[in-house]
């Protein structure tokens, strides 16, 4: 089993989270502006656009933030900084290559944990500005969480379950021969939906959606803004880099050293996901519970059968 | 980030500023916290001006505002916006004073109007947010919906009660949608009683507009009927081009930004005259993929259905009569107009003035076709969600720069 990692790599762990959200919501950026303004002229219009963002945070870091009438602000706060942070601590037991920041043996549970902070986060966010549409986006994240989370936890438990074990050192260890998505691509599908879901993002944007000038994120301006949103895209990278080690074999792979390994196939994932958002309109929940709970739920719970039947087997 | 606030009649001075937008590569904010330069297109009624500058007030600073009156100035107006901007940034770092004025009047300032809805709290204090109320004071005296006895938060009336639809007593506030609101009508405003987010009770209302009422979507139809000469090809232009608009407006509220962004970038080139050919071929890609895309049918359907019975009962003449459905069929009649519009902008021939059907339904009719849009609203509306709401407004996008009448007095200037 490997051991965790140096002191180092927690100081190392949100930096290099920071770094490829800012490169995920760069390649994002890059996308949407093709759409609005055509195709680029040159590769240094391409690159005015992938720095949008960071311009976007600079612009927001000098603005003042605003307050509404009779808001609570100390409970909107709390949501607004738990997103970055459930998003660092969900990352713990990320191992980059073979060695997480810290690899406890019940890892897996301490990532689904952590991620469910994010429906405290987002509702807090949404109640604290005492403004209607903000507070109507923070309630959608609940009932998106109810859609999203049990196909979510059986997807998961079916990877633990492959592997025997709740330690995602473990989970990589097991899957030396054969990667976990080979074997149990339902459960590896449903956990990309969400990981979309989980992070608000994509067709999961319902809770700081448009029909909602912006929903539970609506009244929230300057830092207060970055740190969610930022926090947004990092909850997705973490999400996105976790199906590494649970189904795609972790930092296995030929030549390349794991560490590169675990970075290319996250790349993969992530530019899956923004390249597939754009296929998905935004899902109400409304309906797409239906389909969580008659089709996702059914699914995965065969899928788990399916695991826990060759696993008895083996 | 920019944040328009369109005003009836100002459709030109919108679509420009848009286009500026597109080609500064600035983003539009979608309620006011996020943005830093209000862009007014239009020229507001004074009572209308005044809540502009309340709503600019409740913005993060700094902040300015710029007017749009014609299309041709927007260039001009987001350069002069930029630079108040940059100004008002150096003259904060210098004085801290200054900072500390601005922020203690934001403070004070109420949380915007229409799109900056506050809270549960706050009701039907929000229908006159603005004008005679910058402070927070007076919860009463105008709206029509407090006759009931409030208790009050920081100056804000506390939600009233009334039956949901399962006969339980639960919160309900007004909350008015509009008038500047991310992919809305311009000057429309829906005063909903809302319990959750489910819309109990809605009432049309207009921000005040200009009184000529001519429509730039039904131009060529208007002059048409006032005996002038026009070409088939400018009027089928101008058909495909409302089209557009409309469905950039209903797919960006889907969620499919992208799609809405070259929706509305082939707006744009359909009415600087882009050759008819090359319009086609990008339509034709666009449209197959809005009309053939699964996820989106089974988004949109079963939403705001309107039988074509009913629409002919309430004077519905256009696409939203042609559709016979919901959400979803009206946007594919959008999409098929639109396409059978690239056909003829090279017919030369004049518009033959029998029947004069524009984007939204027979211009110079007994009333005008948004009129008959507007009407339909709060029986569609009343009992869905708010995100539902939404997206059935966007369906049937009623354009108030027609002489559209609304029952409320304050908006019957038009």
């Amino acid at each position: 089993m490997p051991d965790a990692a140096p002191l180092w790599a927690t100081v190392i762990l949100p930096v290099a989270l920071v770094s490829v959200a800012v490169v995920t919501a760069g390649f994002d950026a890059v996308l949407s502006a093709a759409a609005v303004r055509g195709r680029p002229g040159s590769p240094r219009e391409v690159g005015t656009w992938a720095a949008a963002p960071l311009r976007e945070a600079f612009r927001l870091l000098a603005q003042q933030p605003r307050r509404t009438i009779a808001a609570d602000v100390a409970l909107g706060r709390i949501g607004v900084v738990l997103v970055p942070v459930a998003a660092v601590l969900a990352g713990a037991v990320l191992p980059l290559g073979f060695r997480p920041v810290s690899d406890p043996a019940v890892g897996i549970v301490w990532f689904n944990a952590m991620e469910a902070l994010a429906w405290a986060a987002v509702w807090l966010t949404g109640w604290g500005p005492n403004s209607a549409l903000s507070l109507i986006g923070g309630y959608r994240f609940l009932a998106q969480g109810l859609a999203y989370e049990l196909p979510h936890m059986f997807a998961i438990t079916t990877a633990a379950l492959g592997a025997g074990s709740l330690r995602v050192g473990e989970v990589v260890a097991a899957q030396d021969g054969l990667w976990f998505a080979v074997w149990m691509p339902v459960a590896f599908l449903v956990y990309l939906l969400s990981a979309m879901a989980m992070s608000f993002w994509g067709p999961f944007g319902h809770p700081l959606g448009r029909d909602t000038a912006g929903g539970a994120a609506m009244e929230l301006s300057g830092v207060d803004r970055l740190v969610l949103l930022g926090g947004r895209w990092l909850l997705m990278v973490v999400t996105a880099a976790v199906s590494v080690p649970l189904f795609l074999g972790g930092g296995n792979g030929p030549l390349l050293p794991p560490w590169a390994w675990t970075l290319l196939k996250t790349a993969l994932v992530l530019a899956a996901l923004v390249a597939g958002r754009r296929l998905l309109p935004t899902l109400r929940m409304e309906r797409y519970t239906e389909f969580a709970w008659l089709v996702l739920v059914p699914a995965t719970l065969l899928q788990a059968l399916v695991v826990a039947v060759v696993v008895l087997n083996r | 980030m920019a944040l328009p606030a369109v005003l009836p009649g100002a459709t030109q001075a919108r679509l420009g500023v848009e286009a500026e937008l597109r080609r500064r590569g600035w983003e539009t904010a979608q309620a006011p916290a996020a943005a830093d330069l209000l862009v007014v297109c239009g020229s507001p009624y004074p009572e209308e001006d005044r809540r502009l500058d309340t709503l600019l007030r409740t913005m993060s600073q700094p902040a300015a505002r710029v007017d749009v009156t014609r299309p041709e100035h927007a260039a001009q107006a987001l350069d002069e916006g930029f630079a108040l901007l940059r100004d008002k940034a150096a003259s904060r770092s210098e004085s801290p004073l200054g900072h500390e004025d601005a922020a203690a009047g934001k403070h004070d300032a109420h949380p915007a109007k229409g799109t900056a809805p506050a809270g549960p709290a706050h009701g039907p204090h929000h229908e006159h947010a603005g004008p005679g109320h910058p402070g927070q004071d007076a919860p009463g005296g105008h709206s029509g919906h407090e006759a009931h006895t409030m208790s009050t938060v920081a100056g804000l009336p506390m939600a009233d009660r009334a039956a949901d639809r399962d006969g339980l007593s639960l919160d309900r506030l007004n909350l008015p949608l509009g008038p500047v609101l991310a992919d809305w009508p311009a000057g429309l405003i829906l005063r909903c009683a809302l319990q959750g987010d489910i819309v109990q009770e809605v009432h049309v209302d207009r921000v005040p507009g200009p009184s000529d009422g001519t429509s730039f979507w039904n131009e060529p139809w208007s002059r048409a009927a006032r005996g002038e000469p026009v070409e088939r090809g400018a009027a089928a232009r101008r058909r495909c081009a409302a089209h557009l608009d409309s469905l950039g407006r209903l797919l960006s509220l889907a969620g499919r930004p992208d799609t809405a962004a070259r929706l509305r970038r082939l707006r744009d080139d359909v009415l600087a005259g882009a050759p008819s050919v090359h319009c086609g071929e990008r339509l034709q890609a666009l449209t197959k993929r809005v009309e053939r895309s699964r996820t989106l049918r089974w988004g949109l359907a079963g939403l705001g259905r309107l039988s074509a019975e009913r629409a002919r009962q309430r004077g519905v003449t256009g696409p939203a009569l042609e559709a016979d459905g919901d959400v979803h069929d009206r946007l594919l009649t959008w999409s098929r107009e639109a396409r059978r519009a690239v056909r003829d902008f090279d017919d030369g021939r004049p518009l033959s003035t029998g029947r004069l059907i524009g984007p939204r339904g027979t211009v110079e009719g007994t009333v005008p076709p948004s009129q008959a849009l507007l009407d339909v609203l709060p029986e569609l509306l009343t009992g869905t969600e708010l995100g539902c709401a939404r997206l059935i407004v966007a369906s049937l996008d009623p354009d108030l720069d027609e002489p559209v009448a609304v029952p409320a007095t304050e908006g019957a200037h038009a």
